[in-house]
This record gives structure tokens, C-alpha cells and sequence, in this order.
């Protein structure tokens, strides 16, 4: 199955060679597309020198405007499967192979790295925990899918989805919301249990500030996308 | 205290308002983060009109004799929030797409030089 690792990379110069070279030598049968998202530290300087495979935003877009431009690669390139994972070292590579073999099965549309399934490793905070059990339950009641760890941005897709997601992406704090996509389009989703490492350099992209807009974004974000394919999943 | 027919009046507006920004949402003609701050108001609105002891309070603190006048002050307060947030909104994208610009024009050049070069060569 051809295969495309998307990393999105926003100001991950102390990270994104670790990740990048370990890529290269242990997991060669996977190609990379590094997505530089209008980094002002010095990542793109990094990725020439070392000739990774990159693509440089002039302009910062947000995680989820980086990843967007990730599928749309995989789409134009004919890519089967899309993973996407975090520039900073937190998703371990080698459970790539496991989660494509469900994806290869035909068992699941999505496969999502989850750290709850088997609660091994690297579990948050608990106040993030609370956060992510409420989000889990608004996507049970809004799409009837549950999801443990829906906030994961370790997520493999088939082609299907790669294109669906190339052109329906949504912009900030995505992933919950990606899910909603997946779900509302009959899409199957199955959790795979992964170990995920706490960051070793940098901040998490979601400050405690941040938060409580957070959790208001995407819940109204989650219910809109959930009411805007209302009609139409029940024209089927 | 605000005369009943006029809460009901306004109650009307507020649902319609809601129905509006929801519609538009729902078409995907308006991107969520720019609406957040018209649910607000909207929220805040909903919460004058179904509590009007909670106007009363805030047009006293403020010094304003008639309630009216209050309400009056306060759409007035939500309209300039909202055409501020509306102006930087706009002002980052200006700048936005004047990085787009001058990115592409450097890119230009260089598809340009790159052509050449690949035209000496075959030529």
C-alpha cells in the first residue's frame, strides 16, 4: 500500500530532524512530506540542508490549513493511505504497519493511534483527560461513533478520505472535528492502541490559556458539522 | 423595566438572529471563528431580554437614567466590538496576502531563471 507520513511543522527545528532521520533509516518503505507551516525559527533552513522532503508555507495556516496541504498532496501524488503525524517526536513510527493492516483489511476507514485503548504511556493531564472523555461523548451524540482518544492527531486514512480531505479540511483545532467528517460520511473508524511519548521539546500548540476557547470552538464546531450533513445524509 | 411587548419583540429578533448565523453556518458560508464573536453578543442579548433585572443593574452602574437608552448603549457597544474584530480580521489578511504576493513573485523569478538555464542547456 503506498503510503504518505504527513508532519506538519510549526517551529520544530529542535524536533523535526530526530523525527525525519529516524523516518529515513528504520521505516524506508514510507515516503514523508514534511509540511513547514510558516515556521519563524530556523525548520526551514533545517529540511533544505538536509534535503528532506518539505513543503514551505510563506504564510502560517494552522494545523489544520498544514495538514490540508498534506492530503492534497497525497491526492495529486496517488497516495492509498495518508498518515499523519506530529512533527515533535510524540507518535512512534513503528505502529504504522499495524494500523495500515487494518486499513489494508478493509476493516476501518480511519484507523486512529489512541493512547486510551489500552491506557499504556504517556496519558495528559487529567484536566485534559476530563477534556477529551467530554468530546468523546459529544461525538457518541452527535454522530453515535465513539471515539476514546478523539483529540489524537496520530490518524491513518484510506484514499477515500484523502480526498474528502483535500477538499473539506477544517481549519483550527481540526481533529475532533475531522472525525465528525469521517463519521457523518459513513466512514468506519477503529482505534488502535499506541504508546505515545510526552513531548520532549517545546510547548503543546494547546496552552492551558487556550482552553476554554478550545473546548467552545470545537464543541459549536463539532455540532455544525454535524448539523450541516444532517439533510443530506438523510437524502440517501 | 423594558414593557413586555418589547421582549417579546425582541425575543423574535434574537431567535431570528440565530436562526440566521446557524443557517449560514450550516452553508458553510461563514467560517466559524469569525462568527464566535456574533454568538456572543447574541448570547448576551438572549440573557438581557429573558433577565431584564440584569440590564437594570448594568445601565445603573453605568449611570444612564433611562433603561432604554441602556439597551440602546449596549447594541451600540456589541456593533463597534464586532466592526473592530471585523477591521483586524482584515488587516491580517491584508498582510497575509501581501506575504502571498511577494512569495510568488520570488518563485516567479526563479521557475523564470530555472527555465532559462534548462533552455541553455538543451539549446
Amino acid at each position: 500500500m503506498k503510503c504518505l507520513i504527513i508532519i506538519p511543522a510549526y517551529n520544530e527545528a529542535e524536533n523535526i530532524e530526530k523525527v525525519v532521520d529516524n523516518l529515513i533509516s528504520n521505516f524506508p518503505q514510507f515516503d514523508y512530506i514534511i509540511i513547514n507551516d510558516g515556521s519563524n525559527d530556523n525548520t526551514k533552513e533545517i529540511c533544505r540542508e538536509k534535503q528532506y522532503h518539505v513543503l514551505n508555507l510563506p504564510i502560517n495556516m494552522g494545523i489544520g490549513g498544514a495538514v490540508q496541504t498534506g492530503y492534497r498532496y497525497a491526492r495529486d501524488n496517488e497516495y492509498e493511505a495518508a498518515v499523519q503525524i506530529d512533527g515533535d517526536g510524540q507518535h512512534d513510527v513503528a505502529y504504522l504497519e499495524g494500523m495500515l493492516e487494518v486499513l489494508e483489511k478493509g476493516q476501518a476507514d480511519a484507523v486512529i493511534g489512541s493512547r486510551f485503548v489500552d491506557k499504556e504511556g504517556f496519558q495528559s493531564s487529567r484536566l485534559r483527560r476530563v477534556g477529551i472523555r467530554f468530546l468523546s461523548n459529544l461525538g457518541k451524540l452527535l454522530t453515535g461513533v465513539r471515539v476514546k482518544d478523539i483529540t489524537s492527531g496520530y490518524r491513518v486514512v484510506n484514499r477515500r478520505f484523502i480526498e474528502i480531505f483535500a477538499e473539506d479540511y477544517p481549519a483550527d483545532y481540526p481533529e475532533p472535528e475531522a472525525l465528525v467528517i469521517v463519521a457523518v460520511h459513513g466512514g468506519k473508524i477503529v482505534e488502535y492502541p499506541v504508546i505515545m511519548r510526552e513531548r520532549e521539546n517545546g510547548e503543546s500548540s494547546i496552552t492551558l490559556k487556550k482552553s476554554i476557547y478550545y473546548m467552545c470552538k470545537v464543541t459549536l464546531a463539532m455540532s455544525i458539522r454535524r448539523l450541516s450533513f444532517g439533510v443530506r445524509r438523510k437524502k440517501k | 423595566m423594558i414593557p413586555s411587548t418589547l421582549r417579546i419583540t425582541l425575543c423574535v429578533a434574537v431567535i431570528c438572529y440565530f436562526v440566521l448565523i446557524l443557517y449560514y453556518l450550516k452553508k458553510r458560508m461563514l467560517e466559524l471563528k469569525y462568527t464566535l464573536i456574533w454568538l456572543v453578543a447574541g448570547v448576551v442579548m438572549g440573557v438581557m431580554i429573558f433577565f431584564p433585572e440584569l440590564l437594570v443593574v448594568f445601565v445603573k452602574m453605568l449611570g444612564i437614567e433611562s433603561n432604554m437608552n441602556g439597551l440602546y448603549v449596549l447594541c451600540f457597544a456589541f456593533t463597534i466590538a464586532i466592526l473592530m474584530t471585523l477591521t483586524s480580521i482584515v488587516s491580517r489578511q491584508t498582510m497575509k496576502i501581501k506575504i502571498l504576493i511577494q512569495e510568488l513573485s520570488m518563485m516567479e523569478k526563479r521557475i523564470r531563471e530555472l527555465e532559462e538555464q534548462n533552455n541553455e542547456k538543451q539549446g
